[in-house]
Parts: structure tokens; C-alpha cells; sequence
């Protein structure tokens, strides 16, 4: 082992055994990773909400459904998802109630039965990437830990060798292998910050869109009873 | 028909060059923080060792006595030491003079009589003088040789204390070997370098115990760079180190 003089980031990198210079190759990727989810879900769950609220100001104004949904079908690329989930609920109501003899209970519940399926296809594409987001924050510190102590391990066998053991001998493989514990927290802590406030974002949106179906079976029951 | 229109996976995602841009920069920021933003070690310290010793106050006040010690005796012994040779020189003719007449004491015994009770009137006067003379030098002398004294004290003062640094700092170091009986006295002759490195220690009288030997000549060793004195003047190239193990 070197005894590294000046202790630079740079050579602190370099030096390390091969194993600590995997560890750190992964977590730099794990952790750029995780920021590319952190930022896009940001921005996701902002467009989500605006879209959110955007529409509900649109339904509640008492506008005529039908034009709601001629609105939702004409732009269904750039719609959010509790549009498409009027959307969904509106068109197979449309169709139940242009086949004859089919009740309202039958009518609603149908509706309500589609509304579901994209309720939980929207939810599953908001939650997308949350999964990465947790994992790297439980995992990635034991990476970097199993890094840091696979580098002091490296440093230890080195002072076996020598005769008179100074700190000095120690002390620069000790800091690189830290390197990787440092680089394993950098990645998880703003990982797990944002998966804990994000699901929150998103446990908030989910109850904003279940009320919004049980609000509009009521409107459509009425619909239908008419 | 509109069976057709129902699954709707196509999710717009505007968002995923931006972010990528964002995540690199919080990288890059990282990076910069942790290249210039810590202070990495560029060089070692040395590290300082601090020793603290008793006897220290009493150093400060050692050169004050002196410098109004040394101004004085300076200008005095030169008179001093100049009168008795011009005392010695006068005296010295007079003799020749009385040896003169003594080749020719034939033609006239009394002239030469005349003289020698002038030349010893002269003699006594001279003895009278010079007796005055010895007196003062010695007085003088005795002056000298009492602020060379106290110079010297002073000076010894501050050695006992430069030798009692130089002991105490190898003395730290020494590893007593348990089984050293009564009290035998081991002298090192030590080679220093002005700047306390010690060049070469040598065994000149051994303690009989040949492990004492050993732990003391280590505990030299060890102990280099050896304490420096206050004034550079006391510095000795080679020391004579007595040591006792059972010294306080």
C-alpha cells in the first residue's frame, strides 16, 4: 500500500483496491439514477396536480359532461389522469346506456368498474420509479459501507507488513475507503427524503382521485335515473 | 369501435432531458464541493512535542544580573593589570644600579655604602608602593573574581538547567530493566548537532548492568533531537551524561 503524502480527493479515488473502485463506479450510477427520478418525479407530480386541478375547476363549473368528454378524447396525449379517468367512466357509461334494457345499478357500477382499471393504470405510472427511489435509499449505504470496510480491510493487511504501525500508514486507506460510505449516504439520504415525500404527494393525489369517482358515480346514477 | 380507444398507455413525459440536466449538475456540484470545498490534507504536520519544566522562571531572570555585571569589569582590569608592569620596570634599574657601583667599589668603598642606603630607602619606598599597589590589584582582583563568580554561577545556573532539560528528556525515556540491584552509575560521551540531533552516543564507563547500558543508550537515541539551550553559548558538541537508575 502508498502511503498517499497529500490527501486529495482525486488520489483518494485512484488508490483504492479495485473492489472499492466498483463499489464506488455503482454507487455514483445508483446515485445519479436516483437524482434523474428525484427531478422528473418532481416535475411529474407538479403537472399532475395542476392538471388535477385544472380539471376539477372545469367539472365542478357545471359545464355539460358531453363537451367535457368531446374535450378529454380531442386532447387525450396531454390530459391528466383524473381526466382520463372521467374519460374512461363517462365512455363506458355512454355505452352501457346506449344498449336498451341495461338498469341503472348495472350502468354505474360498470362505469365505476372502468373508472377503476385506469385509476389504478394512472396510480401505477405516478408511482413508477418510487420503487428505485426506496431501494436505493435502504441499500445503497450498506454498498458504500460494504465498500468502506472492504478498503479498511486493504488498509489493515498493509500494516500487518510493516514493522513500526504509525497512523500515518493507516490513515490514507482508511479515507478512501470513506470515500465510498460518503458517496453510498449522498445517494441515499435525498433518495429516501424524496420517497417519503413523494409517496405522500401521491397517496394525497390518489385520495383526490377515489373521491372524485365516488362524487361522479353519484352524477352519473343521477344521470342515468333520469 | 371504441374498444379501440380505451387502453391508454402513452404517457407524455416532457420532463426527462431537464432532469437528467439536473441530476448531472447536483453531481457536479458535489464534485466541486468536494475537491474545493475541503480543505484535504496537502502536506503533514510536524508534530510539536511540549515539554514543561519546573526550574524555567527562574531562567528569565539569570541574564538580567548579568548584562550591568559585565559592562563593569570590563573597563577595570585593564588598569589593573597595566600598573605593576610599568611598578616592575622601574624597580628593575635600580638594582643595575647598585650592581653598577658594586664592580667598582676599589677606588671609593663609601660612595657605594651612600647609595645602598639610598637604593634601600628607594627599595622600601617602592616595596611601600608596590604593597599598596598588590593591595589594590588584589582587591580589584577580588572584585573580578567575585562578579566572575556570580557570572559564572549565573552560567552555571542556567547549564544545571540546560543539563537538567537534556536529563530529563532522556531520562522519560528510559525503560528501567527490573532486575538492576543498587545504584551503578553509567557515563555516556554524546555527540550533538547544533540542532540537538544526537551524531553518536558512546558508552564510556559502564554501569556494570549491561541492560541499563543498553536502555539508557536506547532512551538517548530516542530522545534526539535533545533539548536546546536558552542561550546558544552553553551548547556543547559533546556531552558527558551520568546517569543513575535510581536518580529522581
Amino acid at each position: 500500500m502508498t502511503v498517499t503524502q497529500d490527501l486529495e480527493i482525486w488520489t483518494l479515488v485512484v488508490n483504492a483496491s479495485i473492489v472499492v473502485k466498483l463499489v464506488m463506479a455503482l454507487l455514483l450510477a445508483v446515485s445519479f439514477m436516483s437524482w434523474l427520478f428525484i427531478f422528473s418525479k418532481l416535475f411529474a407530480i407538479r403537472r399532475a396536480r395542476a392538471q388535477t386541478e385544472t380539471f376539477e375547476r372545469e367539472f365542478w363549473s357545471g359545464n355539460d359532461l358531453n363537451s367535457l368528454y368531446q374535450g378529454a378524447v380531442n386532447n387525450r396525449h396531454t390530459i391528466g389522469s383524473q381526466e382520463r379517468i372521467f374519460e374512461a367512466g363517462f365512455r363506458e357509461f355512454a355505452k352501457l346506456r346506449s344498449q336498451r334494457g341495461t338498469d341503472v345499478t348495472t350502468m354505474v357500477d360498470g362505469a365505476r368498474r372502468a373508472m377503476r382499471a385506469t385509476y389504478q393504470r394512472e396510480m401505477d405510472h405516478l408511482e413508477r420509479h418510487l420503487a428505485f427511489l426506496a431501494s436505493t435509499g435502504s441499500v445503497s449505504p450498506y454498498v458504500g459501507l460494504f465498500g468502506t470496510v472492504w478498503g479498511i480491510m486493504h488498509a489493515f493487511r498493509g500494516l500487518a507488513n510493516v514493522q513500526q504501525a504509525t497512523l500515518a500508514q493507516v490513515a490514507p486507506g482508511i479515507a478512501e475507503a470513506l470515500v465510498a460510505t460518503a458517496i453510498g449516504l449522498f445517494a441515499a439520504i435525498p433518495a429516501v427524503v424524496a420517497y417519503n415525500r413523494y409517496s405522500h404527494d401521491i397517496d394525497r393525489l390518489a385520495i383526490r382521485f377515489e373521491s372524485f369517482m365516488e362524487e361522479f358515480s353519484n352524477i352519473l346514477q343521477r344521470q342515468a335515473g333520469r | 369501435m371504441a374498444e379501440a380507444l380505451a387502453p391508454q398507455f402513452e404517457h407524455y413525459e416532457p420532463s426527462f432531458v431537464p432532469s437528467a440536466a439536473l441530476a448531472m449538475a447536483v453531481h457536479l456540484l458535489l464534485a466541486a464541493i468536494l475537491v474545493f470545498g475541503v480543505r484535504w490534507q496537502w502536506r503533514p504536520l510536524e508534530s510539536v512535542m511540549v515539554e514543561l519544566w519546573e526550574p524555567s522562571p527562574p531562567v528569565a531572570e539569570a541574564p538580567r544580573i548579568e548584562p550591568p555585571a559585565e559592562p563593569r569589569p570590563a573597563p577595570k582590569p585593564e588598569p589593573v593589570v597595566e600598573p605593576p608592569k610599568p611598578d616592575i620596570a622601574v624597580t628593575a634599574p635600580p638594582p643595575k644600579a647598585v650592581v653598577k657601583p658594586k664592580p667598582e667599589p676599589r677606588p671609593e668603598p663609601r660612595p657605594a655604602a651612600l647609595p645602598r642606603e639610598d637604593v634601600q630607602k628607594r627599595l622600601r619606598e617602592e616595596l611601600a608602593r608596590e604593597q599598596q599597589a598588590m593591595s589594590t590589584a588584589r582587591e580589584k582582583q577580588d572584585f573580578k573574581a567575585r562578579l566572575e563568580g556570580e557570572q559564572a554561577a549565573a552560567a552555571k545556573k542556567s547549564m544545571d538547567i540546560y543539563a537538567g532539560r537534556i536529563r530529563g528528556k532522556i531520562r522519560g525515556n528510559i525503560v528501567t530493566p527490573p532486575d538492576v540491584k543498587g545504584n551503578p552509575e553509567a557515563i555516556f560521551d554524546v555527540i550533538q548537532l547544533p540542532t540537538g540531533e544526537v551524531l553518536s552516543v558512546k558508552l564510556r564507563k559502564s554501569s556494570g548492568h549491561r541492560a541499563y547500558d543498553e536502555a539508557v543508550e536506547r532512551a538517548i537515541l530516542k530522545s534526539s533531537p535533545l533539548p536546546r539551550p536558552d542561550k546558544p553559548e552553553l551548547f556543547m558538541r559533546t556531552l558527558e551524561l551520568r546517569f543513575r537508575p535510581l536518580d529522581p
